[in-house]
Order: C-alpha cells, then structure tokens, then sequence
C-alpha cells in the first residue's frame, strides 16, 4: 500500500514536472514581439526584392590631424591639420544581356583642407576606379576589358600577391587595409578567366601607356583625370590559378612579370576547427632594395635630381627577394573576429636603414635636398602600398553588435618589430537604420622619436563621419 | 535453480528489449530528423529570396534581403550554399559561399574574397547562419527524448517528438540542438541552439506552412535571441524557384561573377 502510494506520488511528481516543464517550453512565446505574432499575408510573404547589382551612398567626413616635430625635418607643405570631405560613391553593373555587362565604380569628391585655398580646382576630385566590359563567350569563359580593379591575396594587413596594388590607393579615409582597397583605382587590362569544376585561372594583361610620373601629393590632385600614368606605366602580365588538390585544400599559385621583372606567388588557406582559419601568403622575384627602387623612381620621374649623391647607402644589385604575410583569423562566440599576421618584406629597411635614415637627416632643415631626399623614400613605399619595415606584427580585430546592436567596431595595430613603434586605430560604425550610418575614427603613431612611426609627423587623428545610402 | 534461470532470462530478455528500443530510437531520431530536413529542403537545386526583420526592444529595426542558392553535395548529402546580399543598399553586392568546411565571403566594393571560419556564419557582414539550407540530418547526432504537445508560434498545440540533436562533425553550426517534429508531418516546429559551452543562443520557430516547390513547406522562422531576449529576427522564405546550379558555381572565384538577377 505505502509503495503504491509513493509510486502514485512520484508519478503526480512526475506528470507535474513535465507539465511545468512544458509550460515553461511554450513561455517562449511570450517573447515573440507584438508586430511579429502574426504571419505575413501570403501575398506580402515572398520577398522578391530585386538585386539592383548597385551600390551608392553620399558620406561626409572631418577630420582633425595632431602634428609633431620630427627628428628628421618634414618638406613642406606640411600635412593637414584638418581635412573636410563630402563625396559621392557609385559602383554598378548594367546587364546588356544573359552574357554581356557594364562596369562602373566612381567617387567625385569634394574637398577642403586648411593647406589648400579654397575656391580652388583641387577642391573637387573625381577618382575613376573601374570601367569595363565583361562579356562571357562560353560557359564560365570571361572576358573582361576595361579599367579593372584586380586584387589577389588572402591575408588581412599585407597582400604581397596583390600585384595592382601598387600607386593605386588614392587618398584614404582611414588606413585599414580592409578600406585601403575599396579606395583604389583599377588598372586598364584585358582579362581572361575560366572557371571550372574544381579550379580556375585567370590572365590579365595590362599595356605600359605613360611613362612613371611623380608621386602625387593632396595638394597637387587634378579634378577630372583618370591617372592612368598611375596603374599603367609599365607592361603588366599576371596569371594565376587554383585548383581544389586534396579535400578543402586549393593553393592558388601567381606568375607576375612587370617591365623586365618576374615575381611568383602563392596563396593558401586552411580551416582549423570551428573557429580558425590559417592563411599565408608569400611572393618572390629578384629585386633591389627599396631605398635604391625609390631614390631610382625619384630620380626617373624628376622629383629628385638626376646626379643627387645619395643621402644614404644604395645597392643597385637586384637579388632574390621574398615577401610573406602569415597568420590567422579566430572566431569567438562573442561575435569578436581576430587577425594576427606576421608580416617579412625583405627589401624594406632593417636595423641598418634605420640607422642610415637617421644619420643622414640629422641637423638637416626641413628645406634640405637631403631631408626631401629621406622623407620620399617614405612616400614611395606609401604610394607602393608596401611596408617599411622589414619586419611587422600586425593584429586586427572586428567586434559585431559590440555592447549594443549595430555597433561595430573595428582596431588594428601595426608594430614594427625592429624597433616596437605601432600605428594603431580604432574605428566604430553605428547603424543608424539600413540608409544611414554614423561612425568615428582615432588613429596614432605610436613609438620613439627614433622608430619608424614615432618618427612620422602625424601624432594623432581623428575622424567623424556620416553616411547616406540608397 | 530454475527460478534463477528463468530469472536471468527475462533479465537478458528486457536487456535484449531495451537495447533493441534504443537502437530504434536512435534509428527513429535520424528518420524524424531526415523527414523534417525534406520538409524544410527542396531535393533539387534551388533558389530562395530570404527576408529577415530584426525587431529590437518590440519595435522593427533593420530588414535585409538575401538570395540563396542551394544544391545538395551527392557525395556528403549535405547542401551547399551561396548567398548574395540584396539589402541593405550598404551591403549589395556581398557573398557567401559555403561548401563544407570551405567558407567564402566576398566584397564587391574591395574585390576581395576573405576565407572566413565556420564560426562566422554568425557573426560579423557573413552572419548567414540562419538562411542557409542545411540538412540538419548530416551534421547532427539526434537521440528521441520522447513525445510533447507543445504551442508553434500561433499558438496552436501540436504533437511533437522532442529530440536532442549534437553536432556529428566539425561542419555543424551549433554544438546542440533541441528539436520538436510533429508526428506524421515531420513539420519543424521549434529548435532551441546551445553554444559550445552551452549556452542557450537562439530558439527558433516555424510557421507559415504553404505549398512550396512541390510540398508543404515553411515560409517563415521567428528567431529570438536568447542572450538579448529584446531581440527578435522574422526570416521570409520567398521567391523559391528550381534552379540548375553547375558545380563550378561553388569556388571562390566564381563569387564576382555571381550576377544580380
């Protein structure tokens, strides 16, 4: 009788356990907000939005630059100590049938700083980034002509493989190598591609039309020129390939030839669980160091004087030269992505460069051939979209919905390993509704004044923006 | 003695039954789970135009709109994925490819194409998780916790299997799943997924069955957040359409050529 009476209790327990349990089940309802309770009309349910292939929003940014003395006196002008910029940006894709379209990419910008007078020509700039055809003759066969924006590479902070790159960034916003590649003008090509099942290649070639010029400055832009001379001064020949080998593996492998020069490359990705993905990226050719390439391209293109004796060390002799980007990207359940990457670009500036540099420009004015001389180096390797040093740590990180919904925000910090100095940002973007978007931006040179980034000019920025989308 | 003996028989006997009854159970979980991925997955390539509204603290927010195209890997029976973003006007023009282990996310404004982890189909601009086309079946472990009448979203009972699903392999977007099938139909009603460290993240329910692409299908998911119960995602199904998809589609470099339809 007393087990009877317990097993009967123990199953009232149990059925009022489960009941309870399915009450609480079915509380989750009551979080299903008011507007969302009832199904869409079957005839608002289907979203057939259609893709419109375009891309066009107005964005306003001021920025507001901190300088400092330098040991090595900076050439005038000097850099900005604010900058306005509202500008326009288009990008879009006309279908002129099932296997022919248009491309266009464009930002007019209209822009003020203190170091320019204003009315003023340069106060508007047009950057023409992309303008081709692509037409596909056969299943999966491109074929693509026009002013092309063509980036190779699988690494966050430095492309070593991404060959077009080069004088092709034109006055960024913000110095994540994740904008500095929206912010670049392509370069005329005809283009090449098939893809098939398991792989493709591709083959650019782009013809030399000008000869090098000089180093462009933001207080020297023309208005509406497309700067060919940037993207197209040399005889340009890439082609590459992938192919899936074993499993998910597919190394992609790059030939490069530019003038008389050939580079080689390779690109490889692999997945490491749920959350890593490991990358490396690695190009090599025979090439002289940087200071010799710029005081060469310095003097080629009359900026420097043709018989200048060098402020510091050459050596013309072209050896085999690496440049690699390892590293990788870890996913946390915190909705934060991170990048760490090593960075070795062999014929930038070892210990001692450095040294050199610094000699040289010491007791120098800022007006001194030997002081412009130095700080073009520097430009050049800018304009290259190379690093400086030969050795660099660079760590990224991206933070979805941070603190709060729609929050991102983003900072990455680039150390030279040679001497610990650091250029860091930080930049958060909030989204204010699909249309507008609000965002900051503080960046820094960090480092000794004998380092590579605590020698620059620019102490600190900052940036504040707004943005319009349609 | 021959009470021990026919003691120890029916003892072997019942370990006999259960065991049998485990492993139909196991076997069952897998059929539910297979029948309710039919429900929710067309059998040949396709295409959907997918809408989510996220409502946040009650109030509709952001909307974005995806198309997806999806076709089933015959070697792993397990769908790959690409995703062209249609909205918001910010985001036009972005790409997702999932094949396996093998995650792409492509920009048209930087050309570039980034190899993202599994972990960030839910975060970051990749956020797809929720729109991608999976069959559950491959990617999950499930074990029959038993039978429940429990309320879908229009709160109307329905008689369900309750399963407990674990990720099969490193492939699976969720460490767990909690599951519930109503009998007969294999219609999804509602999951809840648990992070690696079990963590409740998301529940899910379904509704809105139609007719789509040659069954009962359904149209729309209501997704909360868990962590932040103040946000809640509708997810539309719309637009679906069979479509032929060559294989050559899923590779990284076919990602620029995707073009708006």
């Amino acid at each position: 009788m007393t087990a009877r009476v317990r097993a009967l209790a123990l199953l009232a327990g149990l059925t009022c356990a489960a009941v309870s349990a399915l009450a609480d089940e079915n509380n989750d309802l009551d979080l299903i907000p008011e507007g969302a309770r009832e199904p869409a009309a079957p005839a608002a349910a289907p979203s057939t939005a259609p893709a419109t292939g375009q891309r066009i929003y107005v964005e306003n940014a001021f920025i507001l630059s901190s300088l400092r003395q330098t040991l090595v006196p900076f050439p005038p002008p000097e850099p900005a100590n604010w900058q306005e910029r509202l500008f326009l940006d288009l990008r879009k894709e006309w279908r002129l049938g099932d296997r022919l379209s248009l491309n266009l990419s464009d930002r007019l910008n209209l822009r003020a700083q203190d170091n320019l007078p204003i009315p003023n020509h340069e106060n508007v700039v047009n950057d023409f980034r992309e303008a081709y055809a692509s037409w596909e003759p056969l299943e999966r066969a491109y074929l693509d002509f026009g002013r092309i924006n063509l980036k190779s590479g699988v690494a966050a902070g430095f492309n070593p493989t991404d060959y077009f790159k080069t004088r092709a960034v034109v006055e960024p916003l913000s110095a994540d190598p994740a904008v500095l590649r929206e912010d670049r003008l392509g370069t005329l090509m005809l283009r090449a591609q098939h893809i098939w099942e398991g792989g493709a290649a591709t083959a650019a070639f782009a013809p030399a039309l000008y000869y090098p010029s000089p180093l462009y400055t933001d207080t020297a832009l023309p208005s509406f020129y497309p700067a060919l001379d940037r993207t197209n001064a040399h005889d340009r020949l890439l082609v590459k390939g992938n192919a899936d080998i074993v499993g998910d593996f597919s190394p992609e492998l790059l030939l490069y030839r530019e003038g008389d020069r050939t580079s080689v490359g390779t690109n490889l990705t692999e997945a490491i669980g749920q959350k890593i993905v490991a990358y490396a990226e690695w190009s090599g050719g025979r090439q002289s160091s940087l200071i010799d390439e710029a005081l060469r391209y310095g003097r080629q293109t009359g900026t420097l004087p043709a018989n200048a004796p060098a402020a510091i060390a050459e050596d013309p002799r072209l050896h085999f030269q690496s440049a690699l980007s390892i590293g990788g990207s870890y996913a946390t359940e915190t909705k934060v992505t991170f990048n760490l990457e090593y960075h070795f670009y062999q014929p930038g500036f070892g210990r001692n460069d450095w040294a050199n540099w610094f000699r040289a420009g010491r007791g120098t004015t800022s007006a001194s051939p030997i002081a412009r001389e130095l700080w073009f180096i520097r430009a050049y390797a800018l304009d290259q979209q190379q690093p400086l040093g030969e050795h660099s740590i660079f760590l990224r990180a991206d933070w979805v919905d941070a603190f709060i919904p729609d929050l991102e925000i983003t900072g990455f910090i680039n150390t030279d390993l040679l001497d610990g100095s650091s250029f860091a940002q930080v930049t958060a973007d909030y989204y204010l509704s699909n249309a507008w978007t609000v965002g900051a931006l503080a960046a820094a040179d960090l480092g000794r004044k004998h380092s590579d980034f605590g020698s620059l000019p620019q102490e600190a920025s900052f940036l504040l923006k707004l943005a319009r989308y349609f | 003695m021959s009470e021990r003996r026919a003691y120890l028989a029916r003892a072997l006997a019942a370990l006999a039954l259960v065991t049998i009854a485990a492993a139909a159970h196991a076997q069952s979980a897998q059929d539910i789970i297979a029948g309710s991925d039919k429900v929710r997955n067309p059998g040949q390539p396709f295409r959907a135009t997918d809408t989510l509204t996220e409502y946040v603290g009650g109030k509709p927010r952001d909307a974005e709109t995806l198309v997806v195209y999806a076709k089933e890997d015959p070697a792993t029976h397990q769908f790959r994925n690409l995703v062209r973003y249609v909205e918001p006007p910010r985001d036009e023009g972005k790409m997702v490819l999932l094949d396996g282990r093998v995650l792409w996310f492509y920009d048209p404004s930087s050309k570039a194409s980034v190899r993202i982890s599994a972990q960030q189909r839910l975060i970051g601009q990749a956020a797809i998780a929720d729109v991608l086309t999976v069959n559950l079946a491959v990617d999950y472990a499930g074990k029959l916790l038993g039978s429940e009448t429990i309320q879908d979203a229009g709160r109307q009972d329905r008689q369900c299997w309750h399963l407990d699903m674990t990720a099969a392999n490193d492939q699976a977007t969720y460490n767990r799943v909690e599951y519930w099938v109503e009998h007969e139909s294999y219609f999804p009603i509602k999951a809840k997924f648990y992070s690696d460290s079990g963590r409740l993240l998301k529940i899910l329910y379904y509704r809105g069955f139609q007719e789509q692409l040659g069954r009962m299908r359904p149209t729309e998911a209501i997704i909360i957040d868990a962590v932040d119960n103040s946000l809640v995602t509708t997810l539309k199904f719309g637009d679906y359409r069979f479509q032929d998809i060559p294989e050559a589609w899923f590779q990284r470099e076919y990602l620029p050529r995707l073009r708006a339809e």
